[in-house]
């Protein structure tokens, strides 16, 4: 079987994307399988974008912010942290199994950690298979 | 919706895209997309011609958006923006896909990674249609800046500003101006003394009108934005503390680096063996005149060795730069006070790399100077000589050079300490927001073409506090994050980013959730009307009150709901 996973991955612009370049400038090589969307702030993240994009067809979403402490905007990726168990929650009704979404922080200078983030998760999502909530998303008229 | 009228332009950047993506098959497949009139692949989209190529065809085109898929929008997006500028078209109406730094340079197979260039592209395509003009906001520029450090990047930070009268805050933790290098004797290559460098410097800063000398001070807040910061520094120790506030338009942070502290490198006995010294401790005998040993005696032997918790997988990885030039004055200072002494100078590698720094290293050979190379990871043990020795300690070394392993004699060894970001400078990144790299090291906004600003406007670096690096670095660096902030003030204004949060008061219920979310305090309450709205200057666009309004009356102006919905559909 050669199923390739598709993953969306949220970056906020000041610590995950620089550290997403930094992986690039530094030549580390990691799985083509997450397209990245940049946001100023993990907080920017809205619980539809993670719903848009498993309607759209995405395997999997990662969202990857500034560590704890460490957010340009003070404490985003604190909000982010506290809504994102609720994310999940929203998700598992859709049947969408909690490995499929990942909240990580990478920082400027971790380019090796996101390339490892990276390669795991489209590893293991590799072996769970294609994500089969499309459907239920697509039809529910809830959804906006 | 009105048909857009698109032009997608393709980097090859060199051979560094083209190598792994076929950007004229990405090119070709943009052209299909709904609304691109043209689209185009080029060897370097950012040179003159590339930019000029957009240019004529958004002219000839009658282009209303444009997509450059190239290298980051970290590193371009500023230029592209003037490309469309100065073809008479909104610089926000451009997108860039990152098709380098995440695409070329990170993936192997040429095959995937093109398909992942074509799927970025087609997403700024599908972002770009619903991009909307926006405008740029000026604020006004607070002239007076503040320096934290009082050592030699941020005295001559404060001088280069005071000199073109303008206020400055200096302030110092110690009760005393010079940082790190009023602790040491002369300076290599050239030997001269630290003293005077500093004296004349100092000096001035007393005398200048303009520079407000805050000792024993440290900054406690810093809240606002360039141009229009507030910073609050507390002054004195226990019992008597005072408190300033300043109102400044920049902040330079100066606060240098820490000594590797030797005691950690156990094979070397630092704290056991009284006569095995670090470069500070050396530095103390050298301004004292006095070079002895514990008993009072002049060493026969000095031997100094290198890289003490640098350049070690161990403690730190990277190189501290100034130790090897350091380690040869030693050689020079104390074959000059010890003519009879020996000399034995314990290296890895010798970093010579500097202005009349290999001059330098030869001229610290022919005073015979003993040099002995060892190899990484394979540190000189040094241990007691017996009463048969005529020296105090043995080190033994495995000499690269004669492929032998030695027992040096030695009477006083001298460690050079490697510089590490002090401890507490996670505190002040937190504090001005800026950020650190994995070794505690600010990070400056680009390594080779933006090196004293960081990612937080108005705030610069300068120094020692953003990698290891000797006074001439220092200087050079503190001059010109004043000549940036001295290009700031000449204008009076300062542009600000077009993109910012706004409220429609027509969705807006009146919950005030977003009241209590915002970190800057932006959004206001407005009793009469019952409606949030957002106060654009104090609002710095992260996002988080769009994300949580349950009604999806806050919209973030470049980053909006749709824009984003769009660049997903064209992801996947």
């Amino acid at each position: 079987m050669d199923f390739e996973p598709k993953i969306v991955g949220f970056l906020c612009n000041w610590c995950s994307y620089t550290g997403a370049d930094l992986a690039g400038t530094s030549r580390i090589k990691y799985e083509p399988n997450v397209r990245v969307i940049r946001v100023m702030c993990s907080a920017r993240v809205d619980p539809t974008f993670v719903l848009k994009a498993f309607e759209q067809g995405a395997d999997g979403v990662l969202i990857c912010g500034c560590h704890p402490g460490d957010c340009h905007y003070t404490e985003g990726n604190y909000k982010t942290m506290r809504r994102f168990p609720l994310l999940k929650r929203l998700l598992g009704d859709y049947g969408i199994e909690p490995e499929r979404v990942r909240l990580e922080w990478v920082s400027a200078s971790e380019g090796h950690r996101f390339a490892e983030i990276v390669n795991d998760m489209a590893a293991k999502i590799r072996a769970m298979g294609p994500c089969l909530a499309r459907p239920a998303l697509t039809e529910d008229p809830a959804q906006r | 919706m009105e048909e857009r009228r698109i032009g997608v332009y393709v980097c090859n950047c060199g051979t560094n895209i083209a190598k792994m993506v076929d950007c004229e098959a990405v090119a070709r497949e943009a052209e299909q997309l709904p609304g691109v009139v043209a689209a185009r692949s080029y060897k370097y989209m950012c040179s003159n011609p590339g930019q000029e190529m957009i240019q004529q065809d958004i002219r000839d085109l009658k282009l209303d958006r444009v997509v450059v898929a190239a290298c980051s929008p970290r590193m371009h997006e500023l230029t592209f923006r003037g490309a469309l500028q100065g073809a008479g078209l909104n610089p926000y109406f451009l997108e860039m896909a990152n098709i380098r730094e995440q695409c070329s340079w990170v993936h192997e197979d040429a095959r995937a990674a093109t398909s992942k260039a074509a799927a970025l592209t087609r997403a700024a395509v599908k972002r770009v249609v619903f991009h909307e003009p926006l405008e740029k906001r000026y604020v006004d520029m607070c002239p007076a800046t503040l320096v934290i450090g009082g050592g030699v990047a941020g005295i001559t930070a404060a001088l280069e500003l005071a000199g073109a009268d303008q206020p400055v805050y200096l302030v110092e933790r110690e009760d005393h101006l010079g940082g790190n290098v009023a602790r040491v004797d002369l300076t290599a290559p050239y030997l001269d003394s630290a003293r005077d460098i500093l004296a004349e410097r100092i000096a001035r800063v007393r005398e200048n009108s303009n520079i407000r000398v805050l000792l024993e001070s440290e900054v406690q807040q810093v809240t606002g934005f360039v141009g229009n910061f507030t910073a609050t520094i507390r002054t004195g120790r226990d019992g008597e503390v005072a408190t300033t506030e300043a109102r400044i338009g920049s902040v330079i942070v100066c606060t240098g680096y820490q000594p590797f502290d030797a005691a950690r490198v156990q094979s070397y006995g630092y704290g056991w063996f009284p006569n095995v010294v670090t470069s500070f401790d050396f530095e103390r005998m050298l301004r004292s005149g006095r070079i002895v040993t514990d008993k009072g005696a002049p060493p026969r032997y000095v031997a100094i060795v290198h890289c003490i918790g640098s350049r070690s997988q161990e403690f730190h990885p990277y190189c501290s730069r100034v130790c090897c030039m350091t380690a040869l004055k030693y050689a020079h200072e104390a074959k000059s006070a010890l003519p009879e002494a020996y000399v034995y100078d314990l290296y890895i590698d010798m970093h010579a790399f500097g202005k009349g720094c290999e001059d330098f290293y030869r001229r610290s050979a022919e005073i015979k100077t003993i040099f002995l190379m060892y190899r990484k990871g394979s540190a000189p043990e040094i241990r007691q000589a017996g009463p048969k020795y005529d020296c105090e300690m043995l080190i033994r070394v495995n000499d690269q050079l004669s492929g032998e392993e030695v027992d040096i004699p030695a009477d006083l060894v001298v460690l050079m300490v490697g510089m590490e970001s002090r401890e507490d400078a996670g505190k002040v990144a937190r504090m001005v927001n800026i950020s650190q790299d994995k070794d505690g090291w600010f990070i400056e906004s680009h390594p080779k073409l933006d090196p004293v600003a960081t990612t937080t406007d108005g705030v610069f670096i300068a120094g020692a506090c953003q990698a290891p690096k000797d006074i001439t670095d220092s200087v050079a660096q503190a001059r010109a994050a004043a000549a940036r902030i001295l290009g700031k003030i000449a204008r009076g204004r300062i542009e600000v980013d077009a993109v910012f949060a706004e409220v429609d008061e027509e969705r807006c219920s009146g919950c005030r959730m977003c009241n209590e979310l915002c970190p800057y305090v932006a959004i206001e309450y407005d009793e009469t009307k019952k409606r949030s709205h957002v106060i654009s200057a104090l609002c710095k666009a992260c996002g988080t009150c769009v994300a949580s309004c349950p009604s999806g009356a806050i919209k973030a102006r470049h980053f909006t709901d749709q824009q984003i919905f769009a660049q997903i559909e064209g992801v996947l």
